[in-house]
């Protein structure tokens, strides 16, 4: 069981690291307490959920920000629902930057708006990719027959 | 001159922009100055607009004027001009007619008498005859020569060629007769002789000329009496006069014409009329008068002598008849004199007077009307021309007045220019001074304008900067929540971390020291808070009743931890006329007093803290020597206060009275240095910023109380003090409802005939309270440590007061020994042989045991096995020990077995807990919650949500404990709550679902505010149709931000339902937003409670079951 044991390391090493480049925060630890048999793949529905609901948004913020006349109104509360979605799941760098985004919104700064929906995007698809590759290697110690340790 | 014009506006322009430029601060953008020169050339616009209009209607008024009176003058003038000149030419046309008249008259009667005479001698027959004729004829003529004086000459020319004529000569007044001699001519019939030729009546002066052998004679003559003064001369004839030929009057009548004499040089006028025979036949002779125009020169000369200027008369062909000018009238030409032409004449005005008048009326006939020009130059002057004719038949005459313009019009001329300068010259001065006024008056008006602009650019600049200081207050508001957020959570997770059993002690202690940094933290944003709060001015007080005494030993209760730790005493000291119940804010009082104690804490390493509040009621307020008081502006204060009292007289009473609560924080600190005893109430001010690094501390907190403060109407300072230490006085101005009943303890301690024994360890306190009792008339023995008591002890009770006492009765006196744990000796195992030498006395006293936070639970386990029931927690102040007193007296009184009572205060289940929870050691943070909160800053983000958990009311207590304990056990918490979830973000929603159906609830939801309002009403029909089926719901999550309805507008919506049917739902709001108005925004709508995403597991449970928690009670 030498390869459960490192794959376990080895997610145990790529979750702290998620952790220390903030990447996430203890929202999301508090997400994989939430989890057990009763909801065994909570975190995944979660963030899946996140992912389509994020896909939505950004969509919808382009074609927002795209309009002659933009409608901050609109934008904003979209920002919003995003930054409310991504701290929800403890994607902290995504809430950061719509922090940022919103601030944009208020001073009704096209340039702002755009660049940070540049980032928002940016922060997104690298927080999903860091989630999927998450996953792969949960998936992989489940396949190995492991446990999933528990991050404190 | 335009040019001119233009940079001299130039000029001003510019000087005015300049002077402009120099107005402005030099640091403007660009664009407000261009916004000034604008605005500066456009009052420069209107300023010359003005000046323009002002010019014109002064160059209007002027023109005006001026023309007004040159044309009346000039017109009236030239009216009078030509009346005079008419007078002037008239005259001597007149005077020419009277001449022309007296010599045709004249002329008549001559030929009247000579054909009567010549007829009376037509019959001469002889010579003899012939000169009786001529004598008579001679005789006749000088009659009527003699009677009229003007005349030249007078001249009978007889048909056989015989002459007698009478001659004056004007020059050397002599008057002549001239005849010819009669001899050379025949007797001849004078008449009939050709009378049957026709040519015959033409008589030529051939015939006279023929005659040439005449002789003519002259004779000087007596001019009055006709006599012959001399002797006759013989003379050439035609040498002295004409005289009148047959050739004159060719066809036999009269004629008239100009003639020229030698002997005169004016010109001469001479008729001639013939003188028929009787039958009228032929002519007999002819009579000639000639009479000089020299006299209507001389009128002519007198006439216009005063005018200076110029008459002369004209033939109609031009001859000069006669002239006003003394040149001569007559030309010496080689054929003799002869008449000049007036435009020849000698006289230059004449000369040219002609000439203009023959080049103006060149070709048509000029003469037959009058003309009058009045504007005619002739040499270097004007001259008014007017010409006159006078149309005789024979003789037209012309009469030409020149009059130089000068001697009429001269001075209205010259006064005209004059007037003219005057007037230009006096409207260009009002021109000017007009201008200079429009200058002023404008440059006051465009001033103004300035500074208006200048106010008005203030005023935004001004706004901007409140803007920007609202960005500040709103981004220090939006930070801190930013902040406080992840601190919260790391709170948390530290106190799950310090559940955890498995931690080794290392680990253990440094979790609790992060959680105490941590804490510091918090306690460090909640200032900041504060700070920004107080400065948006969005800080209000509260206005509600509380009970002040309390809230201070609740404090003091919990700074006394930290004193002990830090073998500090804490001391309470409030006078007994502190009123009971005030009117404030509780919070931001108790905030004051945990600034300045916290404060004194950490400077001081031993001795003691005391807080002593006394109160002065404002009508009576004497003025305290030792206490500063502006007086002014306590008075201000006061009338503010009253004022806002009545304002809102409706909420508080009217009985309400004010009162002025004095307080001083006294401590044995270190001490502020006097010169920083103002400065420390500034921002982020320290007294001695070399002890930040040992102390810390931002500096906010004395800014935070003196803000407070000053807020409520009172002031602060620090005061001098003996010894070392700091001391802060300050005063309040808080309302007391009046009719407050005051416990009288007194009266009941005196009955009692109480005596105590105050055990304690801290001086000071021990000191304050042993003279609070001996005033009320209490005995008491003060008691430093052990030995000292026993020594007390046992003098008391030496086996013969024993038996003394026991001879009078307990009930006559009740003996309490106060006894503080630090007496004993708790280090070492002597304490137990302590208490078996104090049980020795239990009989007889009542004990009451003050407890520290650290007792050890063995301690209190064995006192109370050995009967010391009574104990409080330290640190001890006089609520406590009335307390105690109180219960003992009441327990001898009614001499009850002893009962299980627990004293400690008046939160006695609060303090209850924080026995059963006190591992959190140093916080104890149940006890007193909304005093610590402010201190100690909890687990929860959210104050008003702990404020809401801990208001709860006493009854309620219980339920709470329960809550705790439920919390404490974790999962299942929420057991049977049936919850609904409003929630858009599908996230939140499974995530909030998850963990609200982890501890136990079950969960509906709903993905806006419609649809929530929707069930719930659903929810309310089926409840009334069938009232088991599906449960109803206990509490609403509701998010604030979702689409169709957002949470505030759901929430009104469900109240407003809810007024109807009376009942009430819990609604917790869901908010990414933790200012404090979003919080007062759900308040307000309706909201029960305010929950902060993250959504924090822990204080979304505590929430929820301090929401639904007695309903939740009641069923399970």
């Amino acid at each position: 069981m030498a390869s459960v044991s490192q794959l376990q390391r080895q997610f145990v090493e790529y979750t702290t690291s998620l952790y220390n480049e903030g990447y996430l925060d203890d929202q999301f630890t508090q997400l994989q307490k939430l989890q057990d048999e009763s909801n065994p793949d909570f975190v995944v529905e979660v963030v899946s959920l996140f992912f389509e609901d994020s896909e939505k948004l950004l969509n919808n913020l382009a074609t927002a920000l795209q309009q002659k006349i933009v409608d901050y109104k609109q934008v904003d509360s979209h920002v919003h629902q995003f930054k409310g979605s991504s701290s929800s799941i403890g994607a902290q760098r995504v809430t950061n930057v719509c922090v940022h985004f919103r601030n944009y919104c208020e001073e009704k700064n096209l340039d702002g708006c755009l660049r940070c929906l540049q980032q928002v995007k940016h922060e997104y698809i690298l927080v999903r990719n860091k989630l999927e590759a998450l996953f792969r290697l949960e998936q992989q110690i489940l396949q190995a027959g492991g446990s999933i340790p528990m991050m404190e | 001159m335009a040019s001119g014009v233009r940079r001299f506006f130039d000029k001003i322009l510019l000087s005015a922009t300049s002077s402009e430029r120099n107005h402005l601060p030099a640091a403007r953008r660009s664009n407000v100055n261009q916004e000034h020169e604008f605005r500066c050339y456009s009052v420069f616009v209107a300023r010359l607009a003005i000046m323009g209009m002002l010019a014109v209607l002064i160059g209007l008024l002027t023109l005006f004027t001026w023309h007004f009176t040159k044309v009346y003058t000039r017109t009236s003038l030239n009216s009078l001009a030509y009346g005079l000149r008419y007078e002037l030419l008239q005259r001597p046309i007149l005077r020419m007619w009277k001449i022309l008249n007296s010599t045709v008259e004249i002329t008549t009667s001559q030929v009247r008498i000579s054909e009567y005479v010549i007829r009376k001698y037509s019959k001469a027959e002889n010579q003899a005859q012939q000169v009786e004729l001529y004598e008579v004829m001679r005789d006749v003529t000088w009659a009527l020569f003699s009677s009229r004086k003007a005349l030249n000459s007078m001249s009978i020319k007889y048909r056989n060629g015989f002459v007698q004529a009478f001659h004056r000569d004007l020059r050397d007044k002599n008057t002549y007769y001239i005849y010819s001699n009669l001899d050379n001519y025949t007797m001849v019939e004078p008449y009939g002789m050709n009378r049957s030729s026709p040519h015959d009546l033409e008589w030529n002066d051939q015939m006279i000329h023929g005659n040439v052998s005449a002789i003519w004679y002259r004779e000087p003559l007596d001019p009055d009496t006709g006599r012959k003064t001399g002797k006759q001369k013989v003379i050439p004839p035609d040498e002295l006069i004409n005289i009148a030929g047959i050739s004159q009057v060719p066809d036999g009548a009269a004629s008239w014409h100009v003639a020229v004499s030698k002997f005169t040089n004016s010109p001469l006028l001479s008729a001639a009329l013939p003188v028929w025979d009787e039958d009228r036949g032929s002519i007999v002779a002819v009579v000639g008068v000639t009479t000089a125009l020299y006299s209507v020169g001389q009128l002519m000369k007198e006439l216009v002598e005063i005018h200076g200027g110029h008459i002369y008369l004209t033939s109609q062909e031009g001859w000069l008849l006669a002239t006003s000018s003394g040149t001569p009238l007559l030309r010496n030409s080689s054929g003799g004199f002869a008449l000049t032409m007036a435009k020849d004449s000698q006289d230059e005005i004449i000369r040219s007077a002609a000439e203009w008048l023959n080049k103006t009326y060149r070709h048509k006939p000029p003469l037959n009307h009058e003309v009058h020009s009045a504007t005619t130059t002739l040499g270097h002057q004007r001259y008014y021309i007017d010409s006159f004719f006078l149309n005789l038949t024979r003789l037209p005459m012309v009469g030409v007045l020149c009059i130089p313009r000068k001697n009429i019009m001269g001075k209205v001329d010259a006064r005209e220019i004059k007037t003219l300068i005057i007037l230009i010259s006096a409207s260009v001065c009002i021109l000017v001074v007009g201008c200079i006024c429009i200058f002023i008056l404008t440059n006051g008006v465009s001033k103004e304008m300035k500074l208006r602009a200048e106010l008005i650019s203030h005023l935004d600049a001004r706004r901007k900067a409140e803007a920007s200081s609202n960005f500040k207050s709103q981004f220090l508001a939006n930070m801190s929540h930013e902040l406080r957020t992840p601190m919260a959570a790391v709170i948390g997770l530290l106190d799950i971390l310090l559940c955890d059993d498995s931690l080794s002690n290392e680990q253990y202690a440094t979790i609790s020291q992060i959680r105490r940094c941590s804490t510091a933290l918090l306690r460090l944003l909640n200032n900041i808070l504060d700070i920004s709060k107080v400065e948006s001015g969005k800080l209000v007080l509260e206005e509600a009743e509380y009970d002040l005494g309390r809230e201070l030993e609740g404090l003091v209760d919990m700074f006394s931890v930290q004193c002990k730790n830090r073998n500090v005493e804490a001391i309470i000291d409030l006078s007994d006329d502190m009123p009971k119940v005030v009117r404030g804010d509780s919070g931001r009082v108790v905030q004051i007093f945990a600034n300045l104690i916290s404060n004194s804490i950490k400077f001081t390493t031993s001795g003691s803290i005391i807080l002593r509040g006394w109160c002065e009621n404002l009508n009576s307020f004497s003025n305290n020597e030792n206490f500063f008081v502006d007086h002014r502006a306590l008075w201000n204060a006061y009338q503010k206060k009253i004022k806002r009292k009545g304002l809102d007289g409706k909420r508080t009473s009217k009985n309400d009275n004010i009162v002025i609560l004095f307080f001083e924080v006294e401590d044995t600190g270190c001490g502020i240095d006097p010169s920083k005893w103002e400065s420390v109430f500034e921002s982020f001010e320290q007294a001695d910023p070399s002890t930040t690094r040992l102390h810390g501390g931002t500096g906010l907190g004395l800014c935070i109380v003196r803000t407070l403060v000053n807020k409520m109407g009172g002031e602060i300072r620090v005061a001098k003090k003996n010894g070392s230490g700091t001391l802060m006085q300050l005063y309040l101005l808080l309302s007391t409802p009046a009719d407050v009943p005051r416990e009288s303890y007194r009266l009941k301690f005196a009955e009692n005939n109480l005596k105590v024994v105050l055990a304690l360890n801290g001086g000071t306190n021990r000191a304050i309270l042993s003279r609070w009792l001996l005033k009320l008339g209490v005995s008491i023995w003060e008691a430093n440590e052990w030995n000292e008591l026993t020594r007390i002890l046992q003098e008391m009770f030496k086996p013969a007061r024993i038996e003394s006492l026991s001879s009078e009765g307990v009930e006559m006196e009740i003996l309490i020994i106060v006894i503080d744990i630090g007496m004993l000796n708790i280090s070492t195992d002597i304490w137990k042989e302590q208490l078996n030498f104090l049980d020795a006395f239990s009989r007889r006293a009542k004990f009451g045991w003050i407890l520290n936070h650290d007792t050890s639970n063995t301690i209190k386990i064995e006192l109370r096995r050995r009967g010391h029931l009574l104990m409080v927690n330290g640190p001890l102040y006089k609520t406590k020990l009335i307390q105690i007193i109180e219960a003992i007296i009441k327990e001898s009184n009614l001499d009850q077995p002893k009962k299980n009572i627990m004293w400690t205060d008046a939160h006695a289940q609060s303090s209850n807990d924080s026995e059963v929870t006190e591992t959190n050691s140093t916080e104890s943070f149940t006890a007193y919650g909304s005093v610590v909160s402010h201190c100690f800053p909890e687990l929860t983000d959210d104050r008003s949500e702990w404020d809401r958990l801990t208001s709860v009311p006493n009854g309620n207590l219980n339920c709470e404990q329960q809550i705790h304990q439920k919390v404490k056990n974790g999962q299942k918490a929420l057991e049977g709550l049936h919850i609904l979830l409003a929630e858009d973000n599908p996230i939140l929603q499974r995530v909030a679902t998850i963990m609200l159906e982890q501890v136990g609830a079950k969960v509906v939801v709903v993905g806006d505010g419609v649809q929530a309002v929707e069930t719930l009403s659903i929810q309310k029909v089926e409840n009334f149709n069938n009232s088991c089926d599906p449960p109803p719901f206990d509490l609403i999550l509701m998010d604030c931000q979702m689409p169709k309805m957002d949470g505030y507008e759901a929430t009104k919506a469900i109240r407003r339902v809810e007024m109807e049917s009376e009942s009430h739902i819990p609604i917790v709001a869901l908010t990414a937003h933790a200012m404090s108005s979003d919080e007062a925004k759900c308040l307000e709508v309706g909201m029960d409670a305010y929950l902060t995403k993250p959504i924090d597991c822990k204080l979304m449970v505590s929430t929820i079951l301090s929401l639904t928690k007695c309903n939740n009670l009641t069923l399970t």
